[in-house]
């Protein structure tokens, strides 16, 4: 069951506070954009050097690590979770279904800085997007980005 | 909703298995260029303007989010 406690807000704040280099990516980010999507958890590409800082930003939140950071490290990601369940992504770069390696680097200097009230959040350019959607390509990843293509039509007008 | 209208749940875990699988990059790019009809277009037009129109800011869409899934969750126990 979802936490109807979890304060999103100061969540997202404390994740911006601690300077971990966490882009939001998944549905949650496509929410952000303007896409009524539905969503369950929070996905992020975190820089590999910041796993420490995210964990210690989220542990208030009673937000365990189910990896230690070496391990997670190894693998490429881990979850956080509780009543929440926030999957992280740790690799510096993964391969997209078509052999594109995209690389959390190039997201991250293409980012885009989102205001939500009380905090920031960095989400990567549509595009960047389109290319995390490649990375699972699963047939949900496919219909978001025929969305993610509409939503840039809204964006253009 | 009446729970004779509710999937059972081996469909709902069927259906996530279904759209969870990894397609390989022939089939997933068929999905993508996939032809959009206009209606189609329209529709998904016409939806994200409604919601950008009445969750005009991103903090405004996050907390829409929170609630129907909540609302979602709710309707599969």
């Amino acid at each position: 069951m979802r936490g109807s406690a979890f304060d999103e807000i100061s969540f997202f704040s404390a994740i911006e506070a601690s300077g971990a280099r966490a882009l939001l990516i998944g549905r949650r980010a496509l929410v952000v954009l303007g896409l009524p999507v539905l969503t369950a958890g929070y996905d992020f590409w975190l820089h590999s050097e910041d796993i420490e800082k995210l964990n210690e930003a989220t542990r208030p939140f009673d937000l365990a690590p189910n990896r230690d950071p070496n391990d997670a490290r190894r693998v490429g990601r881990y979850a956080l979770e509780n009543d929440e369940h926030i999957d992280v992504l740790v690799s510096d770069a993964r391969t997209a279904v078509d052999g594109f390696e995209v690389r959390f680097d190039d997201l991250w200097s293409r980012r885009t800085s989102v205001d939500i009230g009380a905090a920031q959040v960095f989400i990567p350019s549509i595009d960047d997007l389109i290319l995390t959607k490649r990375i699972a390509a699963r047939p949900k990843d496919a219909e978001d980005i025929r969305l993610l293509e509409r939503l840039k039509e809204v964006r253009d007008e | 909703m009446s729970d004779r209208r509710l999937p059972s749940l081996s469909a709902v875990q069927a259906t996530a298995r279904f759209s969870n699988r990894r397609l390989t990059p022939e089939e997933f790019q068929a999905y993508v260029d996939a032809p959009v009809s206009e209606a189609e277009r329209e529709e998904a037009l016409r939806l994200i303007r409604w919601f950008k129109k009445r969750y005009p800011t991103p903090a405004e869409r996050l907390a829409y989010a929170q609630r129907s899934y909540a609302r979602w969750t709710a309707h599969q126990r």
